[in-house]
């Protein structure tokens, strides 16, 4: 019961000083100064940029991601320390966007590492972020934002969907292999 | 001396665009001529899949601040068996446009060394800038069969 | 015997923990001012608690071995010493003959703990990071160093208590011609021990990702944090006792606890104000880069100091 209460203050606290790593590919990038600076100003919520993986609790993943990315993205991931919360930005993330038939971009970021929370839009708003903030906060205070702890239950899985990606070759899929014999 | 005037075989498209065709082997000898005779910039290097004809098209893109012209040095190259010379030597930046289009078309440029992974790691299948890629195909057979986490 | 020292080791850690309250204020200060000038509406005031305490609830996944997780901690004691030795508000706890000295020292080993850190992390950037602000500490101290032994000569004394009890009755060091002059030089030493624009280098966080904080994370960081904090209330101390008065404007004996109190909301209102000026400094200027930093502190800030300390010394032979 004491423990419950403690994490109960503690997951009060923590959010509202949430640092973030902004990993920006594709457009999203350019949403971010306009939320960072004096109109949207994210700091009201005790939320600021941080340089390294290591001190944020925020990964953003502000647009599509080519397989070579994955893998820097993945890094990131796993260099941050928990408790830490993954939103993935514009539709590129949810189903590819305007890169669902592209050869090299991944179509779905939560096969890969546990996403909390998605912004839909191509390109989100500023006020959609600042939105997408503050349900993740209340998220967090009620226990919901919990994609670390799958992370860790749902190693394997995770894994392997990401090594399947790295290394552009499905089992069960066999016409691929015999376009590789022509 | 303009393009025009150091190679009769040159056909002006519109005002300030030349295109040269010619063969595998006289692209390096009309690079550097070019090169010495102004047109110092070269812009880039890129790939056209003809697949009815059996070539890849490649295409040389220069450009002269002096006479504000872009030269195009186009050459066909057998589709079974693409192989180019390196040009690094000329110009160093044509090394990474060899290395892009190696890998989108799989044309084999002997001489340079870097030849390899570059954007895609690994890609095991045809190169996938050819035109005989299903690239929707690929995407519906790999990307979305990949399957989500189950949650127990 | 034994209550004495029970009594005396809680004085110390109180004092701690109110260097370490103070501190966590300041960063919730800071960042409101800084969001003001911005324009901005800012965090909460008390923004610096909610992270410290957040950063202690993280998890630690990573470690890098022992001296890494020693150093943080390293630099907090040094930084926690340090302030135990500056008289606060007339205070001084553990203050002694020739402390004047001794702080220097003290003031130099936050700093070597921060690079055992960094250097155990093995990140490149940190390396970088560590070498600007041990290159930084060499450039800053020299003036700092001079004007203080200005102040030895001018008052006669090493002891930084004495030397606040000289400057009772608001017989400030500031108001004395040539030590106006020393406390615009240490004003500018001020900013570089402080870190802040124009001399964040070491930091530079768009530049080398943070510089020696690079690798650190959840309670590693949040330990360095408390030391970034109260190095910023034990370097507003220091200027305040040397130029200010220390903030005492009551004397014990005639007020007493009232003199405590009084004494203690000044220093802490002229710490502040200090703070504000180094804030507002860091809040529209650009980043130095090392050498340009080495150039300023050398050129302008140290020959300033020494002609100072000539002036200093050719008074007190008249």
């Amino acid at each position: 019961m004491r423990n419950e209460d403690w994490k109960k203050i503690s997951r009060l606290v923590s959010k509202r000083s949430l640092w973030m790593v902004h990993f920006c590919t594709g457009c999203g990038a350019m949403e971010m100064p306009p939320v960072m600076t004096s109109r949207y100003d994210m700091e009201r919520f005790g939320m600021h940029a941080m340089a390294t993986p290591r001190q944020a609790d925020i990964l953003l993943i502000t647009g599509y991601l080519a397989v070579k990315t994955l893998k820097r993205v993945v890094q990131v991931y796993e260099q941050m320390q928990d408790p830490k919360y993954v939103i993935g930005f514009g539709s590129c993330t949810i189903n590819g966007g305007m890169y669902w038939d592209s050869y090299n971009t991944i179509k779905d970021l939560s096969k890969y590492i546990p996403v909390d929370l998605y912004i839909a839009g191509c390109m989100p708003r500023p006020e959609a972020i600042m939105d997408a903030f503050l349900k993740l906060m209340d998220m967090i205070d009620k226990g919901e934002a919990i994609g670390w702890k799958k992370y860790r239950k749902y190693y394997d899985q995770y894994k392997r969907n990401q090594r399947m990606a790295f290394a552009y070759r499905l089992d069960e899929v066999k016409e691929i292999k015999e376009d590789d014999a022509k | 001396m303009m393009a025009q005037e150091l190679f009769p075989q040159a056909q002006k498209i519109r005002e300030g665009r030349i295109r040269i065709e010619t063969t595998k082997d006289e692209v390096g000898t009309i690079l550097r001529k070019l090169k010495e005779n102004g047109y110092d910039h070269f812009v880039m290097l890129s790939c056209i899949d003809w697949i009815n004809d059996g070539e890849f098209e490649l295409v040389y893109h220069m450009w002269s601040y002096e006479y504000r012209e872009h030269v195009m040095i186009s050459i066909r190259v057998d589709r079974e068996n693409p192989t180019m010379l390196s040009l690094r030597d000329i110009f160093p930046q044509i090394e990474t446009y060899e290395r892009e289009i190696h890998e989108m078309f799989g044309v084999n440029f002997i001489g340079n060394p870097r030849l390899g992974d570059f954007i895609l790691e690994g890609w095991p299948h045809i190169p996938p800038m050819r035109k005989d890629f299903d690239t929707e195909k690929f995407v519906k057979d790999f990307y979305y069969k990949i399957p989500e986490v189950r949650e127990e | 015997m034994v209550i004495e020292i029970i009594e005396k080791i809680l004085l110390l850690s109180g004092m701690v923990a109110l260097g370490f309250i103070i501190g966590m204020f300041f960063n919730g200060f800071a960042r409101k001012v800084t969001a003001r000038i911005h324009n901005r509406v800012g965090p909460p005031i008390y923004q610096g608690y909610l992270d410290v305490f957040k950063l202690f609830a993280k998890k630690t996944n990573i470690s890098h071995g022992w001296i890494f997780d020693l150093a943080a901690l390293f630099s907090v004691a040094g930084i926690a010493l340090a302030f135990l030795f500056l008289p606060v508000a007339g205070i001084s706890l553990l203050s002694t003959e020739g402390d004047l000295f001794l702080i220097l020292y003290l003031l130099a080993i936050p700093a070597l703990g921060f690079a055992l850190g960094a250097g155990a992390s093995g990140n490149p950037n940190a390396a970088v990071g560590i070498m600007r602000a041990l290159m930084l500490m060499l450039a800053y101290e020299l003036p700092l160093v001079m004007v203080i032994v200005a102040m030895m000569v001018h008052y006669n004394t090493t002891s930084l208590a004495t030397l606040v009890q000289m400057q009772s009755n608001f017989k400030w060091a500031l108001f004395v011609p040539q030590f106006f002059i020393g406390a615009i030089i240490v004003d500018m030493a001020l900013q570089g021990m402080l870190m802040e624009k124009p001399f964040d280098i070491a930091i530079a966080p768009h530049e080398i990702a943070s510089g020696p904080m690079v690798e650190f994370g959840g309670k590693h960081l949040g330990a360095l944090m408390l030391y970034k904090m109260m190095a910023i209330v034990v370097e507003t101390t220091l200027f305040v006792d040397l130029f200010l008065g220390g903030g005492v404007v009551l004397s014990v004996e005639q007020y007493g606890w009232i003199a405590y109190l009084v004494n203690f909301l000044v220093w802490f209102a002229l710490i502040t104000f200090v703070f504000f000026l180094a804030l507002l400094i860091n809040a529209v200027f650009p980043r130095f880069r090392i050498e340009q930093a080495l150039k300023f502190y050398w050129k302008y800030d140290a020959l300033a100091a020494l002609l100072l300390l000539i002036w200093v010394y050719a008074g007190v032979s008249i």
